[in-house]
């Protein structure tokens, strides 16, 4: 029972990334009926910015020496003090992290926004009305000058990167077994779900979520309304390069930076497909499912069964319900 | 108020649907448009709303004016801030939304102005609609849709309106209902409307002027009390006189002159 618990608490870890990831496929769907096959590269470029801001600039021999490694005084005193293996000891190395973390979050969410923006801008604006077969088609193209150009930009090994948050482990018992987590897996959750959570309710609370939903539904009414509807598609491509950004340096934490990080993309498109293209909770729910699956497999059958046995469950769910588990019919005609 | 003069439409590059239609909106008055299925009416609205890039048509030549300024470059958001506002055929209202943010989804057309929404106003003309503000639209009956996409262009404060087929699919007394609000937006606020239809009858019983169009052009125009009387609008929209099948009302016409032309 405890190590039940120890897989489905892991599981739902990796499901809150995997649906921070989706929120952004699931928004540009919304507002502009465009499947963004190349999510996953937006999020390999947040990765390689985030590496770019917290590792590659802090280490220039023009950086300040406090932007790689804070040691104000008191911080040295304080690690002075410390027995070894102290969880302290986790939490100042990661003050000491700080300026090149908060740099590193800063300059992804920026640059991953100004991605978003031109490709919204030049690539999918010319196309808006015409048709949105080929606006997916201009995201399959994008796959490969995106994977091209983070290859010319990045040549360099990309060595590791900080952090989000103290790594110190937690421990604690349940059902007789030890319970083993990292505190900064845990913070990545709550910073993922957060994340999920503000986008939803702002759809659906808020006037500007009016405009998306509005838009959603039918998108030339919307605009004879008075909704700029340019500026919601192009709000929706920031908002998906953002939260990709965030989905990417906590990736690049967790599993290193490499040119693969774009494929993640398309398990987390088969996860959005098995929810509903068009619907928030049903893709947190797929997303935690498949997260969950996931860690259920590794602990049963071992880790090469862990790629497939998620997966099959979403042909399953797709056989049953062609438009996912929550999607609108409409979604079909795609 | 509205001014089109000659536009010729076409879409995809290739279906010709406008060739050449005029006509003109007077400040305050009730003016409509008839014509059969394909005439091309939900384009000249479409053409003067601004909504036809969207669907990959194309205005080729002539010219659209709004309170005499050229608005063919004007994008629909920016048009709705100008006050004027399209009710589309098929009443298009967001299926999945509540009753209230149909509403406020219609007041973004005050953004740019200082004006507030006035929700209050729209269920005291629909009392009906302020019972259900909380249901979800898609629910409503046909009737309730249509005063609901009523109410979304009442909210947006407009000088003009361009109705689609506000008759469409509704009981006689929904409709009389309906032109009813249409009569007092215009004696009451002063706004002006173009009014698309296929019901002649309750369309002659509001406006002040009509145009009829056929295959992209307006073959006849006139006061209300002229087109009702004329012989060839009775019989083929009004359904007075020898009611056989004929394709359109250039048949008739048509037909009548060989009818002269033979005896
Ligand atoms: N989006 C479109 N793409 C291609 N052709 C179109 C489109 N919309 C309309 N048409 C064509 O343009 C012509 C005029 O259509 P329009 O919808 O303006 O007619 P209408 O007078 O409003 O008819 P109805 O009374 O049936 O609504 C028709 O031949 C139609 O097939
Ligand atoms: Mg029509």
């Amino acid at each position: 029972m405890g190590q039940f618990v120890q897989f489905a608490i892991n599981g739902v870890m990796a499901g809150a990334i995997y649906a921070l990831i989706a929120v952004g496929i699931v928004s540009v769907y919304k507002a502009t009926k465009v499947v963004n096959f190349a999510h996953g590269y937006l999020i390999m470029f947040g990765a390689y910015f985030y590496f770019t801001f917290s590792v590659i600039i802090p280490n220039q021999p023009w950086a300040p020496e406090w932007l790689l490694s804070w040691q104000p005084d008191w911080l040295v005193a304080q690690k002075a003090d410390l027995p070894m293996f102290s969880p302290m000891g986790a939490v100042l190395d990661w003050v000491s992290n700080l300026p090149r973390i908060v740099l590193g979050l800063t300059g992804a969410l920026i640059a991953n926004a100004i991605v978003g923006r031109i490709i919204e801008r030049v690539l999918m604006r010319p196309l808006m009305g015409q048709s949105v077969f080929a606006m997916i088609m201009v995201t399959v193209g994008l796959i490969s000058i995106m994977s091209g150009t983070a290859s010319l930009i990045w040549t360099a090994d990309a060595a590791n990167v900080p952090f989000l948050s103290p790594s110190a482990p937690v421990k604690f018992e349940a059902f007789g077994t030890t319970i083993f987590l990292l505190g900064t897996d845990l913070v990545n959750m709550v910073l993922a779900l957060l994340m999920f959570a503000a986008i939803v309710a702002f759809v659906k609370f808020t006037k500007g979520g009016i405009a998306i939903r509005a838009t959603a539904e039918d998108q030339s009414t919307a605009y004879s309304m008075g909704i700029s509807v340019p500026k919601v598609f192009s709000r929706a491509w920031v908002l998906a390069s953002t939260t990709g950004a965030i989905a990417g340096a906590i990736l690049a934490t967790r599993n290193g930076i490499s040119p693969s990080l774009g494929l993640f993309g398309f398990s987390v498109l088969a996860i959005v497909l098995m929810g509903g293209l068009d619907s928030y909770v049903g893709v947190l729910i797929a997303a935690m499912t498949v997260g969950v699956l996931e860690a259920m497999t590794q602990w049963k059958l071992g880790g090469s069964w862990a790629e497939i046995v998620p997966y099959v469950a979403v042909l399953i769910v797709l056989i049953w319900r062609p438009h996912g588990l929550m999607g609108q019919k409409e979604v079909e005609r795609i | 108020m509205l001014t089109i003069e000659n536009i010729e439409v076409t879409y995809h590059h290739t279906v010709q649907a406008l060739r050449g239609l005029s006509l003109e909106v007077p400040d305050g008055k009730i003016v409509t448009l008839l014509g059969t299925n394909g005439a091309g009416k939900t384009t000249t609205l479409k053409a003067a709303s601004n909504l036809l890039a969207l669907e990959n048509g194309e205005i080729g030549e002539g010219r659209i004016a709004f309170k005499g300024q050229s608005i063919m470059t004007v994008q629909p958001d920016k048009l709705v801030q100008q006050g004027l506002f399209h009710v589309r055929e098929g009443r298009r209202i967001f299926s999945e939304m509540t009753v209230e943010d149909n509403l406020v989804a219609a007041s973004y057309a005050l953004d740019e102005r200082k004006a507030k929404a006035d929700y209050e106003k729209i269920y005291d003309f629909f009392p009906r609609l302020k019972e259900r503000r909380k249901q979800i639209a898609g629910y409503l009956s046909g009737g309730e849709q249509q005063m609901l996409a009523f109410g979304r262009a009442m909210i947006a404060r407009p000088e003009l309106i361009l109705m689609d087929e506000p008759s469409l699919g509704l009981a006689p007394k929904v409709v009389e209902e309906i032109f009813d609000t249409i009569r007092r937006l215009n004696a009451e606020d002063g706004v002006s409307i173009l009014l698309v239809e296929q019901n002649a009858g309750v369309a002659f019983s509001v406006a002040d002027y009509g145009y009829i169009m056929e295959s992209g052009q307006i073959v006849m125009e006139g006061d209300v009390d002229t087109l009702r009387n004329d012989k060839d609008i009775q019989s083929f929209y009004l359904g007075v006189g020898e009611g056989d099948e004929r394709q359109s009302f250039r048949d008739v016409k048509h037909y009548k002159r060989r009818k002269r032309w033979l005896s």
